[in-house]
């Protein structure tokens, strides 16, 4: 059983060795691209469990997406088979939504809340919230949501916002009253889902509870922990916690718009009186990225000073290919056309380990439909909130509606999607009033009208599989999987395709996190995780710079290199020196880091029409543009 | 871990009731009033089989009011058991790390507690008796998700191990290799090095050669015998053979039996040839053996087994009964008892005790609590009259719980009420405070209860199996009033009174007030003079209510008894009696120096004129009227 892991440590360098067993108290560890950060993170994870077999104490560890969760899992449990159970890999958010299902109690929360991801929910509870107190709204309603969200990132409560003025007494009253509705619903949104937990651990005892089950916790990504998240990581730990291992890079923040920020890393090495060890060894790029890499953040001030410059591991340019190359283009839609060209062009393998990134989303999407032209497979590698098929949609909703028998605006999503694919719509003021009068359950009320008409007898095996979860006939899975069969054979869309796609790879994730678990915590998990369908393998990935965290593809093509688009309109207008600079040249930097064997640069002279200069990170990095560089219009460089 | 409480509802004879449980705690009650009902509801919430369809519960146990209730829309049984640390940090970090899913953290105290629900009931779409389980937050909101994996259950179990020795222990069924919980696993778990078992297997083999040789005819038989070897022939030559001796090792050992002699000299004998008493008892310390040496390595470091003891005086004698308490309190784990002797409960401690009554609300269960607690929500100012009163009062914010230590007195019962003041259930929440400040009357005080073990040890065995309590002054009154029962047809012992002679046994209003507690239907007599009069007062400062206090309290009309008898007119039959005990001029003295002459003689005097009314029915209308008025009340007091 040790011995994957024995081998494992055994092919770790000294240094990331020295991290993975450390013993020392509280430690830091900055970790470039390619440094093997994950692997140390892991490793650690599995040998303090290895070390302590037994004890029962577990290992916590967090991470900012489910998919990093999902990865670290899986190497965990290959590492030490069997202890897994007692390493606890989560998001903040994922485990923030565990804390309180067991101990929200204490602030009058129900272990079986709901969580309102989708902008769409929170906005009905909203709405709710004023017709209910029949409130006259001064704000502009759109705005109000993103000002509570940024209130509760701040650890801000209504009762904190009530006395500054006016404007503020009346943004207090509307936030009190979303969060009562919220309640009412026996519901929490995202940034409640920390601040609620960091509600509960201003309770000492509570602290102390959690510090005795997790006698270890690590923290990956640390450069990107907002405000809210670090308070909570500080009240939970208390004045005595110090078995606290963070990995950071603060040359990757690039979610400073969230809160996130580069002096939080210094903070924390002053807070819990932190050791440092770097790991600057790129064990990814090849020597003339990592140089340019380091050439771009010499220009980056507001960086920490000590931190060592990034060393190559890997051999120079070996292999023959280049590893750095430029292109230009006259317009953006040239940009697309010729890029895509390009790619089309690669042979088969090196196109499935492509990936392509832009700042902006409308460049990738311009560049999406240039792929759709040539005829070849790519995906948008996109956090997607819901299912975007009415089926699946559905589906949730009658699982939602199961769960919640009692939520109204749950069945308002149920009547809807079921005629967006049936055309068959119900009259929902008519459900209302006969489940009031009868007294019974929307969800029975619902299938009764269904039943009853005849046009819809068609979507007998849709319903029947429901019915019979409702009243406990059948079990979740079955009741579930006769749906999916049905919707699988009867032709579906390129929509539904995808959801069902998705709804495989989301159900397995579940299972491996969490195990088989009932109803209520599946659709719980279910919220919180990205409904992307699972990408054709031989498709070209395309993605925004923020979502390429943690990526690593052969070839990388970052494209928009101009003045205005990557640094944006936006930074550039805050002046060469602001923070909002450096913050897109970390973008860059996390950008060509992505690169295992070799980079493609682009960039346009128009984009939207209006001339736009060579960014500035071109010659930053030491890429000047040679003149042959240029190929107007259409068609590849030779 | 331990069991601190038990709540039960809808179970056999059970409606609805909640125990408390100590280290140690004593069922005390008739037959079929319930005792052991309580037992197998702890049993079948905490044994493995429970939980699948047809184990566990069934369709008779659910309770059910009258005949003609139909268990099918019965609510259901509910059995909730609570496991709450009895100090601080009691439980090791393992533990907790152990079942985090299912420990639930207090807010105001550092005590963590595990609450789990075992239920029953009707499910009519799949038309069975469905058990479930389900463990709980503070609120008693059923946890979901992680903490609803079975695992957790199983986890719990191991901490909590329970065992149960009926009332018809079967030494042979204890101590034999087929059936037992402890022996099989004892001997089992021994460690035989190899070269004794070797060496053990040679010796086995020559003596049985040597028995073989002893007698031909011994030979003779085994080859009758391998004729059966031969009809059932196969392809290769089997073999048959005589062993008088064990073949194996763990044959040998499983033959192992305890054998006992009352008194050197006297034969060894096996257990199961002794006294009935003795293999009970056996039975009992085979347990603790069992506990001591093999349960660390069944279950986990820091498990505590539960045992489940009926009638562990069973067939033993009085003098053996007495000790045993001591024997079974320092059995490891903890103790659930039952019992029916007067002799085993002598030296329980009070607290410890638990009455169990069949009621027309079903069975009950009364103690004398340390402190009492109601369920009452937040209300303003609730938690300042909590502090204010720190000493009595605590008020948990979280389970909505108002603890009172002692007897809420009226001052505070006024504040609480003031509490309540502007809420809408004011009046609901106004008969809970009541009911609590009327339970807390109940409370009996340490120091008290520690002056009734020191005094009345003898006497409190017996008086718990009583029905009714007459308390009474003395012994004399004790010798007298029993005759007058007997005179009047009503044998005081035949209907399960309990006269309490409380000048010997402490003080009246202690008894008074223990009656209370236990609900145990009381009446009293009184001497006429001053301490009569102070021991009627002592009673009314209990809070009783003055027609209370009318109805169950008698007194002579003259000073004491003996002044009573005279003025009664039976001065000719006392001075007979006196004259018995060597009062040689008894019928010289005039009547007030005859009232000093009984005093004098006070315990002879009384024992013989209690004889003499026995023989003579007549006199007994001479006798004092509080005496006859009731023993008339007695005849059925509830």
């Amino acid at each position: 059983m040790g011995d994957t892991l024995q081998t494992t440590l055994h092919e770790l360098s000294d240094i990331q060795r020295r991290a993975v067993q450390w013993d020392h108290g509280p430690l830091l560890v900055l970790a470039g691209p390619g440094s093997g950060k994950t692997r140390v993170l892991t490793c650690r994870v599995a040998q303090l469990l290895d070390q302590s077999r037994d004890r029962r104490f577990r290992v916590l560890a967090l991470t900012f997406t489910n998919k990093a969760a999902h990865e670290m899992s899986s190497r965990v449990t290959k590492l030490v088979p069997g202890l897994d159970e007692r390493a606890d890999i989560h998001t903040f958010h994922s485990f923030c939504a565990q804390v309180l299902r067991q101990h929200g109690a204490h602030l009058g929360i129900r272990p079986d809340f709901a969580i309102f991801s989708r902008k769409s929910d929170r906005q009905a509870v909203l709405e709710d919230a004023i017709r209910r107190e029949q409130q006259h709204l001064g704000h502009e309603f759109y705005r109000i949501l993103p000002m509570i969200d940024t209130l509760k990132a701040r650890m801000i409560g209504p009762e904190e916002v009530e006395n500054r003025d006016h404007y503020s007494k009346e943004l207090a009253q509307v936030y009190r009253l979303y969060e009562n509705e919220l309640r009412r619903a026996n519901a929490l949104d995202f940034s409640s889902l920390i601040l609620e937990a960091y509600k509960l651990f201003n309770y000492p005892v509570m602290a102390r509870h959690y510090q005795t089950i997790y006698r270890y916790w690590m923290v990956d990504e640390f450069q990107d922990t907002n405000d809210a998240q670090y308070k909570l990581i500080r009240r939970m730990a208390g004045e005595n916690f110090d078995q606290i291992f963070a990995v950071a890079d603060d040359d990757q923040t690039i979610y400073e718009w969230n809160g996130a920020n580069v002096r939080r890393i210094r903070s924390l090495v002053e807070d819990f009186n932190c050791e440092v060890v770097q790991l600057p060894t790129n064990f990814r790029c090849p020597p003339r990225i990592v140089e340019a890499a380091n050439r771009l953040l010499v220009y980056n001030v507001r960086r920490d000073q000590s931190k060592h410059p990034a060393l190559p591991a890997r051999p120079g340019n070996s292999t023959g290919i280049q590893q750095v190359q430029l292109r230009v283009f006259r317009t953006d839609a040239d940009e697309a056309a010729g890029i895509s060209h390009e790619i089309a062009n690669l042979d088969d393998t090196e196109r499935a380990q492509t990936l392509v990134l832009a700042r902006t989303r409308a460049l990738l999407e311009a560049l999406h439909d240039a792929f759709n032209a040539e005829h070849i497979s790519a995906t948008l590698l996109m956090r997607r909130d819901d299912f975007v098929s009415p089926q699946l949609r559905w589906l949730v909703a009658c699982l939602k509606q199961i769960n919640r028998p009692l939520d109204r605006l749950n069945l308002t999503a149920l009547v809807e999607t079921f005629s967006d694919f049936t055309s068959e719509s119900i009259d929902f003021e008519y459900l209302l009033a006969r489940a009031q009068t009868k007294d019974l359950h929307y969800l029975s009320v619902w299938l009764d009208t269904v039943r009853q008409c005849a046009r819809l007898s068609p979507f007998e095996e849709l319903i029947e599989p429901i019915a019979a979860l409702a009243t406990g006939g059948l079990n979740p899975t079955s009741a579930i999987n006769q749906v999916l069969q049905c919707f699988k054979e009867n032709g579906p869309s390129e929509d539904l395709k995808d959801d069902l796609s998705a709804w495989r790879r989301l159900s397995g994730e579940i299972r491996t996190a969490v195990g088989p678990v009932p109803l209520d915590r599946f659709l719980q998990e279910l919220e919180l995780r990205s409904k992307k369908p699972v990408a054709d393998p031989g498709a070209v990935r395309l993605s925004t710079i923020h979502g390429a965290k943690g990526l690593e593809f052969d070839t990388v093509y970052l494209i928009g290199l101009a003045e205005e688009v990557l640094p944006s309109w936006h930074s550039v207008r805050k002046g060469s020196d602001s923070a909002a600079i450096e913050e897109e040249r970390r973008g860059c930097f996390v950008a060509i880091t992505r690169t295992k064997k070799r980079l493609v640069l682009s960039r346009a002279s128009r984009y939207r029409t209006w001339p736009k200069e060579p960014s500035r990170f071109l010659a930053e990095m030491g890429f000047t543009e040679a003149p042959s560089a240029t190929v107007p219009g259409r068609g590849s460089p030779s | 871990m331990h069991i601190s409480r038990i709540e039960i509802k809808n179970f056999r004879c059970i409606r609805h009731l909640a125990v408390d449980f100590g280290d140690t705690t004593v069922f005390v009650g008739p037959n079929n009033a319930g005792k052991t009902a309580i037992l197998d509801a702890l049993r079948i919430a905490l044994t493995r089989r429970w939980g699948q369809r047809g184990a566990g519960f069934n369709e008779y146990d659910i309770h059910l009011a009258d005949d003609t209730e139909d268990p099918k829309s019965s609510s259901g049984i509910s059995i909730e058991l609570r496991a709450e640390e009895r100090k601080p940090e009691e439980w090791s970090d393992d533990i907790v790390a152990d079942l985090a899913d299912i420990v639930q953290q207090s807010f105001h105290t550092p005590l963590r507690s595990v609450t789990l629900r075992a239920r029953c009931m009707w499910n009519a779409d799949t038309e069975t008796f469905e058990p479930g389980w389900e463990f709980l937050d503070s609120s008693r909101t059923p946890l979901v998700g992680r903490s609803a994996r079975r695992l957790n259950l199983e986890r719990f179990w191991h901490y909590l191990p329970v065992f149960y020795l009926g009332a018809l222990r079967d030494s042979g069924d204890e101590f034999s290799t087929r059936s037992s919980q402890f022996w099989t696993r004892l001997l089992k778990d021994l460690n035989i090095p190899p070269e004794l078992e070797t060496r053990a297997l040679q010796t086995l083999d020559s003596l049985n050669r040597e028995l073989l040789e002893a007698d031909p005819r011994l030979d003779s038989i085994a080859e009758t015998l391998s004729g059966a070897t031969r009809i059932a022939a196969r392809d290769r030559e089997g073999g048959l053979d005589l062993r008088m001796v064990p073949l194996k090792i763990w044959d040998m050992l499983s033959r192992a039996e305890i054998i006992h002699r009352n008194e050197p000299g006297l034969p060894w004998l096996p257990l199961r040839h002794q006294g009935q008493g003795i293999q009970s008892l056996s039975v009992i310390f085979l347990f603790q053996a069992f506990v001591d040496h093999v349960l660390r390595e069944l279950f986990e470091q820091g498990s505590e087994p539960v045992l489940a003891l009926e009638e562990p005086e069973t067939h033993l004698h009085p003098q053996a009964v007495r000790t045993l308490w001591h024997n079974v309190d320092a059995l490891p784990g903890q103790k659930i008892v039952t019992t029916h002797s007067p002799y085993f409960v002598q030296n329980v401690p009070f607290r410890d005790l638990r009455l169990v009554r069949l009621t027309s609300n079903g069975t009950e269960v009364r103690s004398l609590p340390a402190e009492f607690t109601a369920s009452v929500p937040p209300l303003p100012g609730l938690n300042a009259v909590a502090e204010n009163a720190s000493g009595l009062l605590n008020y948990e914010q979280t389970t909505e719980t108002l603890t009172v230590r002692g007897v809420l007195d009226e001052k505070t019962y006024r504040k609480l009420l003031t509490c309540c003041g502007t809420d809408k259930r004011r009046s609901e929440l106004g008969l809970i405070i009541r009911n609590l400040r009327d339970s807390s009357a109940l409370y009996i005080g340490d120091s008290e209860l520690q002056a009734l073990e020191t005094y009345a040890r003898r006497m409190r065995g017996e008086i718990f199996f009583a029905e009714r309590w007459l308390i009474v002054e003395g012994q004399a009154d004790f010798l007298i009033v029993h005759a007058i029962a007997s005179a009047l047809d009503y044998d005081l012992d035949q209907h399960g009174v309990a006269v309490i002679d409380a000048q010997n046994n402490g003080n009246p209003a202690t008894f008074a007030a223990l009656a209370r507690a236990f609900n145990i239907p009381w009446l009293a007599v009184f001497d006429g003079d001053k301490a009569g009069q102070d021991f009627r007062k002592a009673i009314a400062s209990r809070g009783f209510s003055d027609e209370e206090l009318e109805s169950r309290c008698r007194t002579h009309a003259e000073r004491d008894l003996e002044a009573q008898l005279v003025a009664d007119g039976l001065g000719p039959e006392l001075r007979e009696v006196l004259k018995t005990v060597g009062v040689k001029d008894s019928n010289e003295l005039r009547d007030d120096d005859l009232v000093t002459r009984l005093r004098d003689n006070k315990t002879d005097y009384a024992a013989k004129f209690a004889a003499r009314l026995r023989l003579d029915a007549n006199l007994v209308q001479r006798t004092p009227e509080a005496f006859r008025t009731v023993i008339e009340q007695l005849r059925g007091l509830r």
